[in-house]
């Protein structure tokens, strides 16, 4: 399933990577998305920022198919698609990184990365796991595409904060995604492990990864992003590009659910 | 450690110290199944360390061991089974009333059939409960410890015996009554009970070390949540771990039954708490994720050494309760220590 597979599809060359348009999902009473739009251009960062219970992650987890939406339409390139599943999201080159990691501690860096798709072997009537190729795949994802230098046959336990994180990313990236949405990456880092998650999704992107990155650090989304999203209970306020706003116009955006005046959308 | 890796590799030298530290600690059942197995030879000269005393050491252990192999299995997936010694002794009564009294005549090969059915069946009942419903596993399986084991006297309060000998085959026989296998010569009087035993053990190694659904055991009793996030259908493995552990206590159910060659009323009363305590000896780890179940087995050989040493030795049952609540508590506190170190390893 590598990504020339998926781009050989491709119904519209032009159409955004991802667009979605008019997402309606009520919880009970409760409206967590009243019509939002987001569009997702090939190559680029996208921030999606806003306050908690925005309606920042209702919008993820519709994306990659944990949730349903009530109304409006997910297309990918162009094609109106129907995502169920988080599987089906992959399917469709769009990996996850959760905000809690999704790590089990006293598993290794290789069975973590590739818990869920464990490579096997066949020795004589029994499908076996592959152990050796997982490592040396582990190994290699996180070597060339990571930079990062970590034995995968140690418990994830005994890793520090920016490794676990990158080992979180390096997940995603076994399925060779072409979209990578990362959630709240670097709240729980410290300083030097921020910045180390910084090349990382800078990495990512010159790849030509594109990446969705929600956050609530204006610092992260000024130093990383292209374009930043604002969501304000569950409504879209816009979206702008990074370098023409000022850190207050964001500010202005998420508090008072306004464009800042001159700002395009 | 589970995967390729004996020993922990790489790293600067003191986290090497400390990796191979807990590595001694994780596996440290061994060299005390070693220094109780010199001990005992020492006080019992010529007798303990015989032959002949070790193949009985194995053959009493097996049924016992079936029950080790049910409870670190549950204990891997971070849940636990306290109902797996009145599966054992309900799941024979069940089989031995339906070859004695209900089929007369039926072959003791559907017998195993049948309790290897009943047995898995309440593990079903106990993971569906646990797994989908969400009940509390200590409660779920309290309540059908309690059920089975006063089903059994609602069977029968009496011994049911004699049973077809092709049921009493794996349990009580020895290698020369297997059909077609010549003369062995002193292997012949090795009884099957210890090959099975031996056999599941292997099998239960390499299934969790080396499929996925191990893998998925290991995940979900690590972090069940982040296993569900990572695709790890946690539901299906928890079923999947209670049916099996269900299914390892009707085969000690049926060793149980060849070895005392009538199916009691009592049978795996009382059996529980060893196996658990085994279990536990052998560094499978309560909360889950953690252990191997090679080191149960050193856990399973240490209680049963005890046993048998003490007994040969004179002192009488009550005398080795005292002894064994001894030897557990001092595991418990090793492993709590274990802990310790783990901790400050890892906050460095």
């Amino acid at each position: 399933m590598a990504s020339a597979d998926r781009l050989a599809e491709v119904a519209d060359a032009d159409a955004p990577i991802i667009e979605m348009r008019g997402i309606k999902k009520s919880f009970g009473q409760v409206v967590a998305l009243d019509g939002v739009d987001l569009t997702l251009e090939e190559g680029e960062v996208l921030a999606l920022v806003g306050d908690n219970g925005s309606g920042k992650s209702t919008l993820i987890k519709t994306l990659v198919g944990v949730h349903q939406p009530d109304a409006g339409t997910i297309s990918i390139r162009g094609e109106e698609r129907t995502i169920t599943s988080p599987k089906v999201a992959r399917e469709y080159g769009i990996s996850t990184v959760y905000q809690d990691l999704a790590l089990v501690d006293t598993l290794s860096v290789a069975a973590n990365m590739f818990l869920g798709r464990t490579p096997t072997k066949r020795v004589g009537i029994v499908r076996q796991v592959d152990w050796a190729q997982m490592n040396e795949r582990a190994e290699e994802i996180l070597r060339t595409r990571l930079n990062i230098e970590v034995d995968t046959t140690k418990e994830v336990e005994f890793l520090s904060g920016g490794e676990r994180q990158a080992i979180a990313i390096g997940r995603a990236l076994v399925t060779d995604p072409d979209i990578v949405i990362m959630d709240e990456p670097m709240s729980a880092l410290s300083t030097d492990s921020k910045s180390k998650v910084r090349e990382l999704v800078r990495s990512l992107n010159d790849e030509g990864i594109t990446v969705l990155l929600i956050s609530h650090s204006l610092d992260e989304v000024f130093s990383l992003t292209d374009r930043v999203t604002v969501l304000d209970n569950g409504r879209l306020v816009g979206t702008v590009e990074t370098d023409r706003v000022s850190k207050d116009d964001i500010v202005q955006m998420i508090v008072a659910g306004e464009m800042p005046a001159g700002a395009d959308g | 450690m589970i995967g390729a890796s004996l020993f922990p590799t790489v790293g600067d030298s003191e986290e090497r110290a400390n990796q191979l530290i807990l590595w001694l600690l994780d596996n440290i059942i061994w060299p005390i199944v070693l220094l109780a197995f010199v001990i005992f030879s020492v006080l019992l000269p010529g007798v303990f360390s015989s032959a002949q005393n070790i193949q009985f050491l194995l053959f009493s252990s097996a049924a016992l061991g079936m029950l080790v192999l049910a409870e670190s299995l549950c204990l891997l997936s971070g849940n636990f089974d306290l109902s797996i010694g009145s599966i054992a002794g309900f799941s024979a009564m069940f089989t031995a009333l339906f070859l004695h009294e209900w089929f007369p005549g039926m072959p003791g090969e559907v017998g195993i059939l049948v309790i290897l059915l009943v047995g898995a069946t309440i593990g079903l009942g106990n993971g569906v409960a646990i797994g989908y419903f969400g009940i509390n596993p200590f409660l779920q399986t309290l309540a059908f410890f309690i059920i089975f084991r006063g089903a059994i006297t609602i069977l029968s309060s009496l011994s049911v015996a004699p049973l077809p000998g092709a049921y009493t085959f794996l349990g009580g026989s020895t290698i020369a009554t297997i059909p077609g296998l010549g003369d062995l010569g002193p292997l012949s009087n090795v009884p099957v009970a210890i090959l099975v035993l031996l056999a599941l053990y292997a099998i239960a190694w390499y299934v969790l070390n080396y499929t996925r659904f191990g893998l998925a055991v290991y995940a979900v009793g690590g972090d069940a949540t982040s296993a569900k996030e990572a695709g790890i259908p946690t539901e299906r493995v928890i079923v999947a771990v209670f049916v099996i552990s269900g299914a390892l206590s009707a085969l000690s159910g049926l060793l149980f039954t060849g070895y005392l060659r009538a199916a009691t009323p009592t049978l795996a009363r009382g059996d529980l708490f060893p196996a658990f305590a085994a279990a536990v000896i052998g560094g499978i780890s309560l909360f889950g994720g953690r252990g191997d179940v090679k080191n149960a087995f050193g856990g399973l050989m240490l209680i049963s050494m005890i046993q048998i040493g003490l007994v040969q030795l004179g002192v009488d049952a009550e005398q080795i309760q005292f002894v064994n609540g001894i030897v557990l508590l001092g595991a418990i506190y090793l492993y709590a220590i274990e802990s310790r170190l783990r901790a400050r390893v890892l906050s460095e």
